[in-house]
């Protein structure tokens, strides 16, 4: 099961201020059809464990309800413009490739409902309430609404004001749209492919980026069965030297506040001092989150870890967006809690992988690591170690390119020295 | 015969230095802590406890003996395994020297903790038995999985202190760790009252004026008194004192203000546990762990030379068994000076209340709520007794009383 995206960004602030209510005719549709799809699944349940295959008319007809549930969540999160149709049919700008039935083991199609609870509690997390800001609006934490809740209550304001969707927002939404599919898919027996949670195989290409603020994974899935299952334990403290670390950070940034105020970037010391709290609190993350493998040095050392952090040299800051961070940093940081609810259950899922297994499922792995990504950049952004505002959406990420090259060049010596 | 090198002349004489320092220390506080009474009279535990009682109390503390002692040897046994291959654990850090030692250090605990769930196990099963605890197993391991955490945090303390200053002082790196420890020690009796979890201030009017009335006779400083809840773990009753100057703090187990005891039994507890503060005993045990760690980092250090010293990562699994064997060697002697001040207190507590029939209810009370021997094997007391035994507690109120008679 593939995601097509074929989404313009461009979105209708009409449109877009009513989703809601535009969205509750489908919604109301999905309802009823989900109740259908309940008894057909467990038709097809039975029918897969005698045949070894669904019947093509039942996975027809369930394979168009998730590609319907898929359209509907598009709709009313903002990641597509146009209003579905009822009947689930393939065309909408966000869309699911579904193939036809295929041959399934029939162990995992007996287990089905038991092996899906780990997908379906990741997908808990993705979705939370799946209804744009229902929990925000509730003063609950941003954890409730779960990732997708999030990043379509910040798309709303976003295609408000700007009558398109911020790309980042929108790949977010689809990453978890992909996921969801997936995981309904594989629950309902449309497929027997276990969902995949890496956020940079999921929408199709990516945007490369160059961030003032940007991660690099080196490493690799193998984890260390004894330091997985001590790893809380053993991260402990490294969360008792970041605490201590960060009521000096606490004061450096309120003297970098001022200083970037009064001079338009901050001072070299207090942005390096402020770059390594962040990189160390990174590295730390990245073991206790167990998206790395090793253990990380107490310095927050540059090039010292298999997750690392590259911050630019400070640059310029626009004075007003520094006066106002804070509360410019809000819409991030609660986003960054979404990320960090859904960080949560990749680790919990990851420990009981990593136990079993010794490797860290690669999915898990990346999306822990964009949740991490987002995280040092929403709060670089605060730290205002960069006046670039952090990018939600899976990408991948480069080194900026070195300076212009100078007039001088230097000559290549010829591979074979001349007799 | 070749004559010593000046060199050689030289560490002879820093060590004969240090031995002597470390006699007189050892001696200066022994003889800090004065007991009055030093002959006490033999008593026959039949005429205190049921031979029921004798012989439950027996059995259960038979099976925990048997269970530590196993314990102790599985936990060397792992630890001489790790001393031996647990460096090939430093592949799994990227944390440079001193943070691959303090990786390599946790995870020696680590294996430790995991060796010892059984007999954890066990022990508890054992105290359920005897309902002496009532705690869950779920529980009990969640816990104690979770208190590694703290555990780890005081351990990566010591190791990068031992660490760091191997690194830049090499071979003499321990005689400058005592002192540092010391110190840290002393500044964790400080807080440690205010870490004890669930505690709340005492408030029984009649016990905190008796507790002051007490702290006047016995020419203590004014302590914190506070009450820690306990029972949801535990039926046994027990109390401590601890702190430093403003931190000194008594510490009373909620299990021991319940109706089992009298108020003059509770008030025996307290005067017990003022005659520590009065004594400084808290100062003490600071001054006892000094005086252990001298000898035991001395040979830590010697024994670590062949892994290149304990500057090196790859040194510290068989650190730590040096460090857990050198406590098991030094646990009987340390106990013996422990036993000493609980007894010097006793007496304080007997001189303040001048209640010895009080006293010998309570500490048949207390023998009877947490089922020890009143009267255990030699060998068991030396090596794991940190108070005297009650046999031991109650001969000593009859020598008060016996010295009350006839005037002293």
């Amino acid at each position: 099961m593939n995601l097509i995206l074929s989404d313009n960004l461009q979105r209708s602030r009409g449109t877009v201020f009513f989703r809601v209510i535009f969205a509750l005719p489908f919604l109301i549709w999905l309802a009823v059809w989900a109740v259908a799809a309940f008894f057909v699944a467990f038709v097809t349940w039975i029918a897969t464990l005698f045949e070894g295959r669904p019947p093509a008319p039942l996975h027809n007809f369930l394979a168009r309800f998730v590609r319907f549930a898929t359209h509907t969540y598009a709709y009313l999160n903002l990641a597509a413009e146009p209003l579905p149709a009822f009947d689930g049919k393939p065309g909408y700008p966000v869309d699911v490739a579904i193939e036809p039935p295929v041959v399934q083991n029939r162990w995992t199609v007996a287990f089905r409902l038991v092996l899906a609870i780990p997908a379906l509690l990741l997908l808990g997390a993705l979705f939370g309430s799946g209804v744009a800001g229902e929990g925000l609006w509730r003063g609950e934490q941003a954890g409730v609404a779960g990732l997708l809740g999030t990043a379509a209550m910040l798309a709303w304001f976003y295609a408000l004001v700007r009558a398109r969707i911020d790309r980042g927002l929108r790949d977010l939404i689809a990453y978890v749209l992909s996921y969801g599919a997936q995981a309904w898919g594989y629950l309902l027996l449309v497929t027997d492919e276990y969902p995949d949670s890496d956020p940079l195989t999921a929408i199709g290409p990516l945007p490369t980026r160059s961030d003032p603020i940007r991660m690099e994974v080196t490493d690799g899935t193998r984890r260390s069965r004894l330091t997985v299952f001590f790893r809380l334990a053993l991260a402990f403290p490294h969360l008792v030297w970041l605490s201590l670390w960060g009521v000096l950070a606490f004061f450096a940034v309120i003297v970098n506040w001022f200083a970037v105020l009064f001079t338009g970037t901050s001072p070299q010391g207090l942005h390096r001092f402020l770059a390594r709290f962040l990189r160390y609190s990174t590295h730390v993350f990245a073991f206790l989150y167990l998206v790395a493998n090793p253990f990380p040095g107490f310095a927050g050392a540059a090039g010292s870890y298999p997750v690392e952090l590259h911050v630019a040299e400070p640059g310029r800051q626009n004075r007003w967006t520094a006066f106002f961070r804070l509360v410019l940093a809000i819409p991030a940081l609660l986003l960054a809690g979404a990320f960090s609810q859904a960080l949560a259950v990749v680790a919990v899922l990851g420990w009981f992988a990593a136990l079993f297994t010794a490797e860290m499922p690669l999915g898990l792995r990346n999306l822990g690591a964009l949740a991490l990504r987002y995280g040092a950049q929403a709060y670089g952004y605060v730290l205002l170690l960069t006046g670039a505002y952090p990018y939600s959406g899976p990408c991948h990420e480069v080194a900026p390119p070195p300076p212009a090259a100078t007039a001088t060049v230097t000559p290549v010596p010829p591979a074979v020295p001349a007799r | 015969m070749t004559r010593p090198s000046p060199r050689a002349l030289a560490t002879a004489a820093g060590v004969l230095v240090v031995a002597a320092a470390w006699a007189w220390g050892a001696h200066a506080l022994w003889s800090a802590t004065e007991l009055p009474s030093a002959d006490l009279p033999q008593l026959d535990p039949h005429s205190y406890f049921s031979d029921h009682f004798l012989d439950r109390s027996a059995t259960y503390e038979r099976f925990l003996v048997i269970l530590s002692l196993l314990g102790s040897a599985v936990v060397i046994a792992a630890l001489a395994v790790y001393a031996r291959n647990g460096h090939r654990l430093a592949r799994e850090s990227a944390a440079g020297r001193v943070g691959t030692g303090l990786l390599l250090a946790m995870l020696g605990f680590a294996i430790v903790w995991l060796t010892q769930v059984p007999f954890d196990l066990a022990a508890l099963w054992w105290q359920r038995r005897y309902d002496v605890s009532h705690q869950g197993y779920v529980a009990h391991l969640l816990n104690s999985f979770l208190s590694l955490g703290s555990e780890f945090v005081f351990l990566c303390l010591g190791f990068a202190v031992m660490m760091g200053l191997a690194g830049t002082m090499r071979r003499w790196w321990w005689l400058v760790a005592t002192p540092a420890f010391a110190a840290l020690t002393l500044l964790f009796v400080f807080v440690s009252p205010y870490l004890i979890p669930d505690t709340s201030p005492l408030d029984n009017p009649w016990l905190v004026a008796e507790a002051r009335k007490l702290e006047r006779i016995e020419d203590a400083p004014e302590a914190r008194l506070r009450v820690q809840d306990v029972h949801r773990f535990t039926d046994a009753p027990n109390a401590e004192a601890t702190g430093l100057g403003p931190s000194r703090t008594v510490v009373l187990w909620d299990t021991l203000l319940r109706d089992d005891f009298s108020r003059k039994e509770v008030r025996m507890v307290v005067a017990h546990e003022i005659g520590h503060l009065a004594h400084d005993d808290p100062l003490k045990r600071v001054g006892w762990m000094a005086l252990y760690l001298i000898p035991a980092l001395g040979v830590l250090a010697l024994l670590t030379r062949r892994r290149g010293g304990l500057a090196r990562p790859e040194a510290v699994p068989l650190a730590l068994l040096v460090l857990v064997v050198a406590q098991l060697l030094a646990a009987p002697l340390l106990n013996s000076a422990f036993r000493r001040e609980e007894a010097a207190a006793d007496w304080a507590a007997l001189e303040a209340t001048r209640e010895p029939e009080t006293d010998r209810s309570l500490m048949q009370q207390l023998a009877e709520k947490s089922l020890s021997d009143p009267d255990p094997p030699g060998w068991v007391q030396g090596m794991f007794g940190t108070h005297p035994s009650m046999m031991e507690r109650i001969a000593i109120s009859q020598a008060w009383e016996e010295g009350a008679r006839v005037g002293r």
